[in-house]
């Protein structure tokens, strides 16, 4: 040190051992380490920020790319099979025996669903051997089966029994229902029957809905849709109950993939025939049920009384579901087919056909 | 050295005083006036945590994180205006001797309290971390095994001339096809691929609904534009009349300015009280300056422990011994100080007379964290978000979904500061208290002027995503799309006049801005009290016209709780906030809603 020391100086000059640490320079391993730090760091936060950067702010609010759904439907049927199949059964006589009454009812919509698919080819056209189907049945709200609000239970647990026997892999049962998923499974026994069955039973969640793409004439574009259940699936069946509808007059197979979309769906009701016109371009299923075995006549889609509830032990089964809703209305639900707007839609927009008697069978089992 | 300074804070201030004051109509043109905004690192930072990009200008705040990491913690006293206006007040209020002032710059505990608020609110703005990494292991298996080349029966994939690939199902004795060669895809070229695009997909789909962006609560620019903005230009207004046309209104600004107001007293009882505890900016480039090449030494043969270095030290970096890094402000007062010229700022001391890491707990770090991911879960499920959301949230228009929307706000209230008609009002729980101070319409303030898109283009973020008048007016190319809207306008017919009391008014239908007019009327012959006829035109609201602007409900000549009021639902930003149905299914909505 050039300069004179005070005495305070010299002590701490001669306490640090006569040398002044900090008059040595930086080492060349001090230099490098801290200076290359330095360019690495900096130049990974300001090259990850770059690569960041959002220039226009729009990468932020891009949505992720819709989902689109398959076409289910078979493609290589002969032109000889019927596309709608109308299957009556007599009524099963109640027994003391509550069990052996269901046990009854079941055995009796095997039959009759077994019997339809028979005529149209055999289940083994439809169900191959590897299969995931994905059921969809209408239990939208949270109300006892004999009220014929819902699907049947004991309808889908024989579709379900039908596919597994003919070695699907997996059977999905989902929708979304109006009323509280959990309570509306369980009250219409639709839950219970499913899993019974050997079908694993999918209820809707935030995260199992995805942006479909629909692109038609009232969802223009895409709709938040319950697409968890078509992830893997190859086959999709349609199980409806045939009932009243207060604002587009019926609720048969067509208006039962309303149960599909998301929130806010409720808006549809401002155009509701566009709607469901739009499901025979969005969904192609592999064939659908309209669960004819009891009816509900009056006070729908929600019912409640079993004055509403009309006797009928039909099951009709058709891979043409405008053909199926028409034949249903006017046969079962005792409408004029005149009111049923949303069937001349699909009809004029060429997505579906009206039933023909020369495409139609009628069997009894 | 402390006069380049304390020039440079002159300036600083300065220039965020001018654009402050330039934030209005009439003198903005094209200044860059959120520039400082756009500079503080935490926004940058902490907007990448829960937006997984950074908007535009925001990467000014690389600039300062560079800087920072040679220089250390020059932003807090060189550019940082709040960081020196707590400096000049500090020296204002200052009455202390200089044993007291030695005293009082010593390093305390407590500072470190600024690191966990940042640890806070980082993590609220981290949360979905926590899913991503449960869902990523899945994600990459499935990434990895599509990456599989197919190999059945020793068949193997091979590649063209023309890179086109194909399957090659001949025996493995038998030979390639020439200009053939395998295609080989190493495991580890695979995983590697597959570890990316795996956890880029599970990130990408929590992001959404699972973070909030808190920082803007402290972060210094927006704490200080947020005050300016609400309580001390409105002040200064109603004793100069200099800054506004009209007198503004803010709603409980008084919150806003009492906060601020005692975070510039807190200085005489601890000088620098914010920048030292509180500041989450100061924390975060408390931990980038670790890397700093430069900074305060002390030689310990010539420095004689008299301790006067801390006289005016302005970040409590204690320089009399082994300097804080992570707490110096480089204000270089100590080396004025000092009587033995014993400090330098020197270019790569010696590692072992620093304190290179700020002090700080783990355990209480950890706390830090830990509160930070229940806060954030907490405050969103308490309602006013999601399902029941405030119809009082009217956001300005080009604001993004709600959701994305408390992901990006900083609560810097600079487009309340752009906004002429005063509509724009810092909300207080309507959103939520995530929302606290964010942007709301309150059409009794004021109206969303038509032709005006001032508040998008000063966001700094792009809460409000920039948009232009063709955009919010549905012109142009934007035809399709139709209008922005912010809500929708409904009547209350027991207090409109031509409803409820025989009387004509239509003051809203005059002002209804959008042609045609979202608002029409029906003329009505009724008979009043006293028997004579009377013709009326009552007016009702055509929901596919109506924006949302509020000026019907800012003009409705019943005051206090006017006949003709807008409400949240209708806003075409959020698809499930949407109410008429032909409205919300053009593909050019899906922009801003997902």
């Amino acid at each position: 040190m050039a300069e004179k020391l005070t005495r305070t100086q010299q002590k701490n000059l001669e306490r640090l051992g006569g040398v002044n640490p900090a008059d040595e320079s930086f080492s060349r391993r001090q230099f490098v380490g801290q200076v290359g730090g330095y360019a690495a760091v900096a130049g990974a936060a300001v090259g990850a920020g770059l690569l960041l950067r959002d220039r226009w702010g729009m990468e932020g609010v891009k949505p992720p790319p819709p989902v689109r759904l398959k076409d289910y439907g078979i493609k290589d049927l002969p032109t000889s099979t019927p596309s709608v199949v109308v299957v009556r059964s007599s009524p099963i006589l109640s027994t003391a025996n509550h069990e052996l009454d269901l046990i009854a009812r079941e055995e009796q919509a095997f039959k009759m669903v077994k019997a339809a698919l028979d005529e149209m080819g055999g289940v083994a056209k439809f169900i191959k051997k590897g299969d995931v189907v994905v059921i969809k049945p209408n239990v939208a709200f949270d109300k006892n089966p004999d009220l014929a609000a819902t699907t049947q239970p004991d309808t889908l647990a024989a579709v379900v029994k039908l596919c597994l026997a003919q070695g699907a892999r997996k059977v999905i049962v989902a929708d979304n229902p109006i009323n509280n998923p959990e309570s509306c499974f369980f009250k219409t026994k639709v839950g219970d029957a499913a899993l019974r069955a050997g079908a694993e039973l999918m209820m809707p969640q935030d995260s199992y809905f995805e942006q479909l793409y629909v692109g038609g004439e009232t969802i223009t574009s895409t709709w938040r849709m319950f697409y968890r259940p078509f992830r893997e699936a190859t086959k999709v069946i349609g199980i409806s109950p045939v009932k009243d509808h207060n604002l587009c007059k019926a609720t048969v197979t067509m208006k039962n993939w309303y149960g599909l979309l998301g929130n806010p769906r409720n808006q549809f009701h401002q155009n509701i025939h566009g709607i469901i016109s739009d499901f025979a371009l969005m969904m192609k299923p592999t064939f659908v049920i309209a669960d004819g075995r009891k009816l509900l006549m009056r006070n729908g889609p929600t019912g409640g009384s079993l004055n509403d509830v009309k006797q009928s032990d039909t099951i009709v089964v058709g891979t043409e579901g405008t053909a199926v809703d028409s034949w249903c209305v006017t046969r079962l639900l005792e409408k004029q087919r005149h009111e049923i707007l949303y069937l001349d839609k699909i009809i004029a927009r060429g997505l579906g056909k009206d039933w023909r008697p020369q495409w139609t069978r009628e069997i009894t089992v | 050295m402390v006069k380049i300074r304390r020039a440079y804070e002159v300036f600083f201030l300065g220039l965020f005083l001018f654009f402050l004051l330039i934030t209005d109509l009439r003198y903005l043109k094209g200044w860059p006036v959120s520039l400082f905004l756009e500079a503080t690192p935490l926004v940058a930072v902490s907007t990448a945590l829960t937006t997984h990009t950074i908007y535009r200008n925001l990467v000014w705040g690389l600039v300062i994180i560079a800087i920072t990491m040679m220089l250390g913690r020059v932003w807090c006293n060189w550019m940082c205006p709040f960081g020196i206006m707590h400096h000049f007040f500090g020296w204002i209020g200052n009455r202390r001797n200089t044993k007291q002032l030695i005293e009082v710059n010593r390093y305390k505990k407590i500072y470190a309290i600024k690191y966990y608020i940042l640890a806070a609110m980082l993590a609220m703005a981290g949360l979905w971390i926590i899913p991503t990494a449960w869902d990523s292991p899945g994600k990459v298996w499935a990434v990895y095994h599509a990456s599989m080349p197919k190999v059945v029966d020793g068949s193997r994939w091979i590649v063209g001339p023309d890179g086109k690939r194909q399957i090659w199902t001949m025996p493995p004795s038998a030979p390639i096809p020439k200009d053939y060669a395998l295609l080989e895809r190493s495991g580890a070229d695979r995983l590697f691929g597959a570890v990316g695009q795996g956890i880029g997909s599970a990130a990408e789909e929590h992001k959404s609904k699972k973070s909030s962006l808190q920082i803007g609560l402290l972060d210094p620019i927006a704490l200080t534009v947020r005050s300016m903005t609400t309580s001390v230009l409105p002040t200064i207004h109603m004793a100069s009349e200099g800054i506004y046309t009209e007198p503004r209104e803010y709603w409980m600004a008084w919150i806003v300015g009492l906060i601020f107001i005692g975070f510039l007293v807190a200085n005489w009882w601890i000088p620098r009280f914010f920048c030292r505890a509180i500041c989450p900016l100061g924390a975060l480039l408390g931990i980038f300056s670790r890397f700093a090449l430069w900074r305060i030494d002390r030689d310990p043969v010539r420095c004689t422990d008299c301790d006067l270095c801390l006289k005016s030290c302005e970040g409590a970096s204690d320089p009399h011994k082994d300097l804080r890094k992570s707490e110096c402000f480089v204000c270089l007062n100590c080396i004025e100080e000092c009587p033995h010229d014993a400090l330098t700022f020197r270019f790569l001391p010696r590692k072992a007379s620093e304190i290179t890491y700020p002090e700080v707990g783990r355990r209480q770090l950890l706390l830090a964290g830990i509160f930070g991911l229940y806060f954030f879960p907490m405050a969103r499920l308490s309602g006013g978000v999601r399902k029941n959301f405030s119809r009082a949230v009217i956001r300005p228009p080009g604001s993004v979904a709600e959701d994305e929307f408390l992901r990006r706000c900083i609560k810097c209230d600079q487009c309340i500061r752009v906004c002429p008609t005063n509509v724009l009002q810092p909300s207080l729980f309507e959103a939520g208290i995530e929302g606290l101070w964010t942007p709301i319409m309150i059409s009794k303030m004021g109206w969303c002027e038509l032709n005006c898109t001032l508040c998008s283009q000063v966001c700094p973020t792009g809460a409000i995503r920039e948009i232009s008048i063709a955009e919010k007016l549905g012109v142009g190319p934007f035809e399709a799309k139709g209008p922005i809207k912010t809500g929708t306008a409904f009547y209350n017919q027991g207090r409109c006049l031509p409803w409820a009391m025989d009387t004509s008014c239509v003051v809203c239908e005059e002002v209804c801005p959008v042609s045609p007019k979202a608002i029409f009327t029906r003329n009505v012959e009724v008979t009043d009290r006293w028997g004579a006829t009377i013709q009326l035109k009552r007016p009702f609201i055509d929901p596919v016209k109506c924006i949302g602007c509020g000026i019907c409900e800012h003009e409705c000549p019943v005051k206090d709780d006017p006949a003709v009021y807008v409400t949240a639902i209708g806003e075409t930003r959020d698809k499930t906030r949407s109410l008429l149905l032909g409205l919300v299914e053009d593909h050019a909505q899906d922009l801003v809603s997902v």
